[in-house]
């Protein structure tokens, strides 16, 4: 027996991940899945069921397009974790002047911490519509998301994100439960068209704002980088960005489809994705009250997760300090204690009583709206980057659509913005 | 003291005090020399982006002051073996040797060493963001610096997009371990730069530390031949747990490529599981027939051209079998003995021996219980095959260390 044959009977016997098939493609799920996905949380939720209520199924070919741009853009700011072996902060330090990237890191920071408090806010709600005070839920909350990123390593994190992500299919349940005319959600959703109605073009950018957040972005660029993706193993991160993004879009629409079938038509917006839940019961019973609940309360837990640890993530990679989940608390304690600061705020926010929530969120979305523009145009920017990206910048076409995403996005949300400050000032 | 953050965007003036342009960058030649001199400026009129060489270049005051009245206007392009300080060095990573981590400039620090100006540290302190950040004229009221000088600290190459002639000899000074911890931590690209830099021991040595993930990485993208070179200095059960992450045809070529002598013990500890003893036992060590003395013992170890490390035991086997193990004799009972005693006389009394198929975390234990050194790995035909040190084991019964090093991994 030759050496080589030798080898080759030796090392089929232990093959701890096979490297061929769909397995490697398993295997890299988790930051495109887990960052789509903490973009479903309260606010999102909320904005998807008003849709439904309003205009019924009226915006779900919106939901086609709009998961198109959430997966190019998700897929620009992985590949640039990829390639570059480093976060969205890293990379904005090394090739933007130092006032622009403290000016960019700075309001991601307020922006990220608003949404944050709106993350525990999304789980008092939750558990108060279970009957539980939102004094045991919040701290308890808290806690547990502690625990898990300074406790556990990357997989581990990972894994239980992933298993938590699954308590968005409870809302492809409540969806059945409403028993929509599924001929007509196929006919709206292939069919576009739009009501040429103020109320009706600030919920649509309200829905593109909601979806693509600069929290994802940062998300997935870092924990593609700590989880130590290489360029040679980029597909299959690509195919877990697609696969994510579009099981979040698919969530989305399903959220809209058990309002639509239930609550259309509404002669108002809901509020908060409590009211949708309470408003399901009398007509879907109380099941979809129960889904829709589970899924309120596993989407926040999620992105109350999530959220911090993109945040922490951005803020130690700019002050150049050693980073992530997979150290222990001596080796990376200034990582902890953002981290720990960052949690403990928005809980405490979230408990304070008497707060004017509904202004505090609206200002909190105001400033991711101002944001995005900013974020986008910052990963078009290091994407066509040669020096960073080598022959892995943008393809001619993918780069047109992109910026044409980017300037649609971001013209929609400077206008969503002038629409709130606008009322603002006539109320 | 002469700061990088001070001179840039400042005016560029030329000998009768007109101003040509804004100072840009700074362009520093690499080389053998410990602190770069500075070779050339970059000065931006509007956008237009030119470049003045050194010689033209008075002094470094409140604005940069040039000693020509007319600078040929030569539109800048950027060449190898050159980098620029703003673009290349300020607010990248640098490994700070002394202090074993990596750091981020904020500053850099220049001074005219007879008459040339050098790039001499680097300033690492938050209050040198907070001077830049600031408007100007408030930057001199924040004190406070962290300085680290040049000749303390290494360049990544990869932070400039052109060829550099970097000198690496600074990584020298870094334990194996603290360079590993260096690599996991830096960007694929930079991780594989270190590597690259490092002589085939070292690069085995770090490789070791390295996090699973990682490595399978730096082996995928190295040069085969450079990556066989590297296996074969390091300890078969790593390369075997390595090559188990690899493509299954990169890890063929690889082996196919290695020393036949170091790749046969690589497939051995390939043939036992992970978490065996076959994977963490050595092969190294020293075999000595029965008849032999203390003396022969001591010129034999010395002929040797590569002494075991550890050398903790030596092993008594067969005179007529070499496969066949009669006992151990401890280095302390060698030097305490004179030359002419007979190593039979020396035995240990009680040896347990162990199974390659044995788990690892057994063979740990083993070795805890009985105050052992080492421990001999017999066969199936109990033939004398290889030992496992109380090093190697170490790594089993402290699992602490295995995750940290496995925490990268996809697994």
């Amino acid at each position: 027996m030759t050496l080589r044959d030798r080898i080759s009977s030796r090392l089929p016997r232990l093959p701890r991940i096979p490297r061929r098939g769909l397995w490697p493609y398993l295997l890299a799920l988790g930051p495109g899945l887990l960052a789509a996905s903490a973009g479903n949380d309260a606010g999102g939720i909320a904005t998807y069921a008003s849709a439904g209520a309003l205009y019924g199924y009226g915006l779900l070919w919106a939901m086609v397009l709009v998961t198109i741009c959430v997966g190019v853009v998700q897929e620009m700011s992985a590949r640039l974790g990829a390639v570059t072996g480093k976060g969205f902060s890293d990379l904005v330090r090394e090739n933007f002047s130092l006032r622009a990237t403290a000016f960019i890191l700075l309001s991601l920071l307020i922006a990220n911490m608003g949404i944050i408090v709106s993350e525990f806010v999304g789980i008092a709600a939750a558990a108060e519509l279970f009957g539980v005070s939102r004094y045991i839920a919040v701290p308890i909350s808290a806690v547990l998301v502690w625990l898990l990123i300074t406790r556990g390593s990357y997989q581990r994190v990972e894994q239980i994100f992933l298993t938590l992500s699954l308590v968005f299919l409870s809302y492809i349940g409540a969806a059945f439960l409403a028993k929509p005319d599924w001929g007509a959600v196929l006919y709206e959703t292939v069919q576009p068209q739009i009501t040429w109605s103020t109320d009706y073009l600030l919920l649509l950018i309200a829905l593109i704002g909601t979806t693509i957040s600069p929290y994802m972005q940062l998300y997935v660029q870092s924990s593609v980088v700590e989880k130590g993706v290489t360029p040679h193993e980029y597909r299959y991160t690509r195919f877990d960005v697609f696969i994510g993004t579009l099981f979040a879009g698919l969530v989305a629409s399903f959220i809209i489809i058990a309002t639509a079938a239930t609550l259309f038509p509404s002669d108002r917006p809901l509020e908060s994705a409590t009211e949708a839940a309470q408003a399901l019961r009398p007509v879907a019973g109380p099941y979809a009250e129960l889904l829709f609940g589970i899924g309120l309360l596993g989407a926040s837990l999620l992105a109350a997760g999530v959220l911090p640890l993109a945040t922490t993530y951005m803020l130690s990679e700019a002050l150049g300090i050693e980073r992530g989940v997979s150290h222990s608390w001596d080796e990376a304690p200034v990582f902890n204690m953002i981290f720990t600061t960052l949690v403990v705020l928005g809980a405490l926010f979230a408990l304070v009583p008497g707060l004017p929530l509904i202004q505090v969120l609206i200002g909190v979305y105001v400033l991711n709206g101002v944001l995005l523009p900013i974020s986008l145009i910052t990963v078009m920017m290091l994407v066509n980057n040669r020096e960073l990206m080598g022959n892995q910048v943008n393809g001619r076409f993918y780069n047109i659509f992109a910026w044409t995403i980017t300037v649609v996005v971001s013209l929609l949300s400077l206008v969503m913005i002038g629409a709130t400050v606008l009322e603002w000032f006539t109320a | 003291m002469l700061f990088l953050s001070t001179l840039l965007d400042q005016p560029v003036v030329g000998k009768s005090g007109e101003v040509i342009g804004r100072l840009e960058d700074l362009i520093v030649r690499m080389g053998d020399e410990l602190f770069p001199p500075i070779s050339g400026l970059v000065v931006r009129d509007w956008r237009r982006r030119f470049f003045v060489p050194v010689s033209h270049l008075l002094a470094f005051a409140d604005d940069t002051r040039l000693s020509s009245l007319t600078v040929d206007l030569q539109p800048f392009a950027r060449r190898d073996g050159e980098v620029l300080l703003r673009k290349d060095v300020l607010d990248h990573q640098l490994i700070d040797i002394t202090g074993r981590r990596i750091v981020r400039v904020n500053d850099v620090q220049l001074a005219a060493v007879e008459g040339v100006y050098r790039v001499v540290g680097v300033d690492i302190s938050p209050q040198a963001l907070l001077r830049r950040l600031g408007p100007r004229s408030l930057a001199h009221r924040i004190v406070g610096r962290q300085i680290i000088g040049w000749a303390d600290v290494q360049y990544l190459a990869s932070a400039a997009p052109v060829q550099l002639r970097v000198s690496y000899d600074r990584l020298t000074e870094l334990h194996p371990v603290d360079l590993a911890r260096i690599v996991d931590a830096l960007s694929y690209r930079e991780g594989a730069e270190i590597v690259a830099a490092l002589d085939d021991e070292t690069a085995a040595e770090t490789l070791e530390e390295l996090s699973d993930e990682r490595l399978a990485e730096l082996l995928e993208g190295m040069d085969q031949e450079r990556a066989a070179d590297i296996l074969e200095e390091m300890d078969p059960g790593a390369v075997a747990d390595a090559l188990e992450d690899l493509d299954k045809e990169i890890a063929e070529q690889l082996l196919a490529k290695m020393e036949p002598e170091d790749a046969a013990d690589v497939q051995l500890s390939l043939s036992y599981d992970e978490d065996s003893a076959g994977r963490i036992m050595s092969t190294e060590f020293v075999r000595m027939p029965e008849g032999a003395t203390v003396g022969d013992t001591f010129a034999y170890i010395q002929s040797m051209e590569e002494p075991p490390d550890p050398l903790l035991a030596v092993y008594v086997v067969a005179a007529d079998n070499p496969d066949r193990l009669i006992g151990i004799v401890r280095l302390r009972n060698l030097i305490l003995n004179s030359h002419d005693t007979p190593l039979t006389d020396l035995l240990d009394d009680h040896v347990p021996t162990v199974h390659p198929d044995d788990p690892a975390e057994d063979v740990a234990r083993l070795l805890a219980e009985y105050n052992l050194l080492a421990a001999p790995v017999l066969d199936d035909d109990n033939r004398l095959v290889a030992i496992v040190t109380v090093d190697d084991a170490m790594a089993v019964l402290l699992p602490e260390i295995w995750q940290r090093r496995g925490s990268r991994a996809f697994r």
